[in-house]
């Protein structure tokens, strides 16, 4: 069977031309997933196919047109009309090249949507527009995807509103996140480093920044980030746990501001003014409620309850129960103390190792 | 100068006096042509509104192309850039690029090459030309009930419950009212075809652009309708909350966009085929050889209409649709490359031997054989499942599509409309300026476009307004910019090329020398009534026979163009 044939070449092929070259000379970015030399090989054959018939139509043509130039006005040339011998291998020889591109083509779809067995599975969910990466010891992430180098990873995807896709060009996969749905996709990376994660199916005014990165570590290595991404806010001191809210922003920020401009929902600035001042905001239903600590904890638990008047309810509901207790508290205590947290609109840089410690960072108290 | 010799026993030969009474002067004053029936005024009506839109779409686009030469935000906001993207694609695709060649050019065409007096239905003609300036108003008017962001695909949930701009209905129902028009329009056409062809022109000795009309007809008249009924439940779903394609609703995305594709690939051809005709009649034309192997092209036609109602699929090979049927839809595309590529073929070898001329129509018609060579090509990069699933929806898709369609159908249908202007018009436009302004859009779209595809094979997604920012790797951005750059300058020098067009066009209708009444050499009976064409095309029934025997022609110095052979017993004698 030509497929299996062509099965048993693909790595062979794949290998030669990894070698030959750094990247694709047609301007694919760099590999680093066992997939991406298949995917490469067969789009430089592809491509090399194209440039010879591309040549050869645009040779034909060019060659014709000085060749057979009008040099007079002679209104009718003599030639064939039609060749049928001719005619007929035109069309069988390009109707065997594309069977061919498409057993080839298929081998790799088959391979690139069968996910092994001993997968590590991390669940994926694209929400506007931000990822949320949750791993099997617990740990989440917001938009950085860890994962280990040469163990097969499956991603098991779904999105909270609209349909977005997750695209990893190293890896040279990607895969819609639809609503109502689970997707999946699979890869296994070749090299440690740091990669583009994209979302390509167009989801509103952010679509552009919800990108992610994917950082690829050593086995052990992996095992201590994840460990740590489960952990941190566990070891964050009390007295710090405002402080961590600044490293949970950026999963806030699509949609609120430190400075107070005003994107689709209240900036956090607003917020706190209101706090600090112990002031009342107006809900869509008309009632007032005072903007206090349990306002803000109740806004993030359930943000369709108390709807203000001035900003549509967009954000999705289970951003609480994603981020657990203690993230949800960060969160509040971030928004209460905004003039430490992001003075001036500018989020105070820390890391987490710092807030672990006491007295590595001067204390607001 | 030449007239009819009254006493010839023959059969009549075509009318080459330079008639005093055209279509242009027949009536006058607004309604004249507000309410006619004049199949050649409906379609010139046409080619003024559809120019119009391409020039607005157009505008557009040059935001779009403005705002992406560098990173960062220059003058477009996030949503501004959406809107812009989004009204690009909807207006080029349902106001341009669909009715271009068929409504414009088809209708002032078609029943002249048939020598019929006008279509089957011209008062339908005319309700087709309305439907489609409602439609018109109706896809601007969005933007004053605030803007619609959702691309041209309208995909589900975010067009019905994701975006808050109002635009969404009136957008809709653009496209529901201009299906009709585009229904309309292929059906008239079909009907032209079967009923009003002369004794004599059989299937087979039509003008292979009547071929591709015909084709196109078809796919009209039957997957508009599917657009039709989406778009309604779009609308019900978005305004009433009755689920049909949202899940929290209990409906299925994925339902609207086979609904959609179901649609819009065929769509594709609407626009492509229209254009592969025009080519047809402008290689043989302007090579003055016959048509190489038109059998061949004929059924490729039919055979492309047919294939492209079985593939949509391969829009969705990422959408969740399972494997099975990606396999399968990815199996019926390549077969959609077989007529194409039998096409170009057929078009290289009747340039072998010719007597070629590089007039703009040629160039424009060669410039189409180079671009559609790397549309047609870069899709096999698409249509195979592996490497798809890079490329997808990424600007490699966004090169290839506009490869096909300004690359070849609006270059194809610019290319007929040079072709024939002097008939249109009456006018001969500058030659010079004419093949100045094609090397500009010529070079200029391949800069513009073929970047795209290096961008695309290097991850850049599209429907992107920008590539920096917080999340974005610097090196990402720096290696994106340098593409963007060259492709933002290319689309300034397709520009000046169009613009260049513009104004020689319109300059000629002012100061063009008067056009012969075949100024080409061509063979089709459009060639033998004058420029322009009286109001009844033709006075005398011209000679129908195989329209690419240019045997019959010869040059005419005094006339500077062609006419019939002065040794054949049916030339009309000399005054």
């Amino acid at each position: 069977m030509i497929a299996s044939g062509l099965n048993s070449m693909l790595p062979a092929l794949a290998a030669m031309t990894a070698t030959i070259r750094p990247g694709s000379i047609f301007g694919m970015p760099e590999q680093a997933s066992t997939i991406a030399p298949h995917v490469d090989l067969l789009y430089d054959i592809i491509t090399w196919i194209s440039v010879f018939f591309f040549v050869l139509i645009v040779g034909v043509m060019g060659y014709f047109v000085i060749r057979y130039r009008r040099t007079s006005h002679v209104a009718y040339t003599d030639g064939p009309t039609h060749n049928t011998p001719l005619e007929v291998t035109w069309t069988v020889i390009p109707l065997i090249l594309v069977i061919a591109i498409f057993f080839i083509g298929l081998q790799g779809y088959v391979h690139m949507t069968t996910p092994p067995e001993n997968s590590y599975e991390i669940q994926v969910t694209g929400q506007r527009w931000f990822w949320t990466f949750n791993y099997p010891n617990g740990a989440s992430e917001t938009n950085v995807l860890h994962v280990p180098v040469g163990r097969p990873v499956k991603l098991v995807m779904r999105s909270d509103d609209v349909i977005h896709s997750v695209f990893i060009p190293a890896f040279r996969v990607k895969q819609d996140v639809v609503p109502g749905r689970r997707t999946q996709l699979w890869f296994e990376a070749t090299r440690t480093g740091d990669f583009d994660l994209f979302c390509t199916e167009y989801c509103g005014t952010q679509h552009s920044q919800m990108v992610g990165r994917v950082l690829v570590y050593e086995p052990d290595e992996f095992e201590v980030v994840i460990e740590e991404a489960a952990r941190w806010i566990d070891k964050v001191l009390d007295a710090k746990l405002h402080l961590a809210g600044t490293l949970l922003f950026n999963q806030c920020a699509s949609c609120h501001t430190l400075d107070g401009s005003k994107l689709i929902a209240p900036s956090f600035k607003e917020t706190y003014d209101l706090f600090v001042n112990g002031d009342t905001r107006t809900l869509a239903d008309g009632t007032t409620v005072t903007v206090n600590e349990q306002y803000i904890r109740n806004s993030i638990l359930d943000p369709l309850k108390e709807v203000v008047d001035t900003y549509p309810s967009s954000m999705p509901p289970g951003i609480g129960t994603q981020l657990g207790d203690r993230k949800v508290e960060a969160m509040v205590r971030f928004i209460m103390r905004l003039d430490e947290t992001a003075p001036g609109g500018q989020l105070k840089e820390v890391t987490r190792a710092e807030l672990a410690e006491l007295g590595a960072e001067p204390e607001g108290e | 100068m030449t007239t009819i010799d009254a006493t010839n026993p023959v059969p009549e030969p075509p009318a080459y006096a330079a008639a005093t009474d055209n279509y242009l002067t027949h009536t006058r004053g607004f309604m004249s042509w507000a309410g006619t029936l004049d199949h050649k005024r409906i379609g010139v009506m046409y080619l003024v509104s559809v120019l119009s839109a391409f020039f607005l779409a157009g505008m557009f686009g040059m935001l779009v192309r403005t705002e992406l030469m560098r990173p960062g935000q220059d003058f477009l906001s996030q949503d501004q850039y959406n809107m812009l993207f989004t009204l690009h694609g909807a207006i080029m695709v349902f106001l341009v690029i669909i009715p271009s060649v068929p409504a414009s050019l088809g209708n002032f065409v078609l029943p002249i090459m048939l020598g019929a007096k006008d279509v089957a239905f011209p008062r339908l003609n005319l309700f087709s030309y309305y439907l489609w300036l409602i439609g018109a108003i109706c896809a601007i008017s969005s933007i004053f009930f605030g803007g619609v962001d959702t691309g041209w695909t309208l995909y589900v949930p975010y067009s019905t419950h994701g975006t808050t701009m109002g635009g969404v209905i009136p957008v809709a129902a653009a496209i529901f009212i201009l299906g009709f028009s585009s229904i309309f329009t292929g059906l008239n056409f079909i009907v032209t075809i079967h009923r009003l062809r002369p004794p004599g022109m059989t299937w087979f000795k039509m003008p292979l652009f009547l071929w591709s009309i015909y084709a196109t007809g078809i796919l009209q008249v039957m997957a508009t309708p599917v657009i039709g009924i989406t778009v309604v439940l779009l609308i019900v779903e978005r305004a009433f909350g009755i689920g049909i394609f949202d899940p929290s609703l209990g409906g299925d995305p994925i339902l609207f966009q086979h609904f959609f594709w179901f649609y819009s690939h065929p769509a594709v051809y609407i626009m492509i085929l229209p254009a592969m005709g025009i080519i047809s009649e402008l290689i043989a034309v302007h090579s003055h050889r016959h048509i190489f192997g038109y059998r061949f092209i004929a059924f490729s036609s039919v055979a492309i209409a047919i294939f492209s109602f079985l593939v949509w699929g391969h829009h969705m090979f990422l959408s969740s649709q399972s494997p099975l049927m990606n396999v399968v839809f990815s199996a019926i595309t390549f077969s959609v490359a077989i007529p194409s590529a039998v096409k170009v073929f057929n078009w290289l070898a009747t340039l072998y031997k010719g007597s070629i001329t590089l007039n703009t129509p040629m160039l424009y018609a060669l410039s189409f054989l180079f671009m559609f060579a790397i549309a047609g090509l870069t899709g096999l990069h698409l249509g195979t499942l592996a490497t798809d699933i890079h490329l997808h929806d990424t600007y490699f898709v966004v090169a290839h599509f506009h490869y096909t369609m300004l690359g070849s159908a609006l270059i194809g249908m610019i290319g007929g409309l040079h072709h024939w202007w002097p008939k249109i018009t009456g006018r001969m436009y500058s030659e010079f300026w004419g093949r100045i302004a094609c090397g500009l859009v010529f070079v200029g779209f391949n800069v513009t476009f073929f970047t795209q595809f290096v961008l695309g094979s290097l991850g850049m997604p599209r429907r992107y307004h920008d590539y920096s920012g917080p999340g974005w790797s610097p090196d990402t951005t720096a290696l994106f910019f340098k593409y963007h750059l060259v492709s933002t300058i290319g689309s300034y020098i397709m520009a000046l090329g169009f613009f260049l067009t513009a104004a020689y066009l319109i300059h000629s209708l002012f100061r063009g020398r008067k056009a012969p009444a075949n100024p080409w050499g061509g063979r089709s009976l459009e060639w033998q009534c004058a420029s322009p064409p009286p109001h009844d095309n033709f006075s005398e029934p011209p000679h129908v026979g195989d329209c690419y025997d240019f045997s019959v022609l010869e040059w005419d110095e005094a006339e500077q163009g062609y006419h019939w052979r002065h040794d054949l017993p049916r030339e009309p004698g000399e005054a």
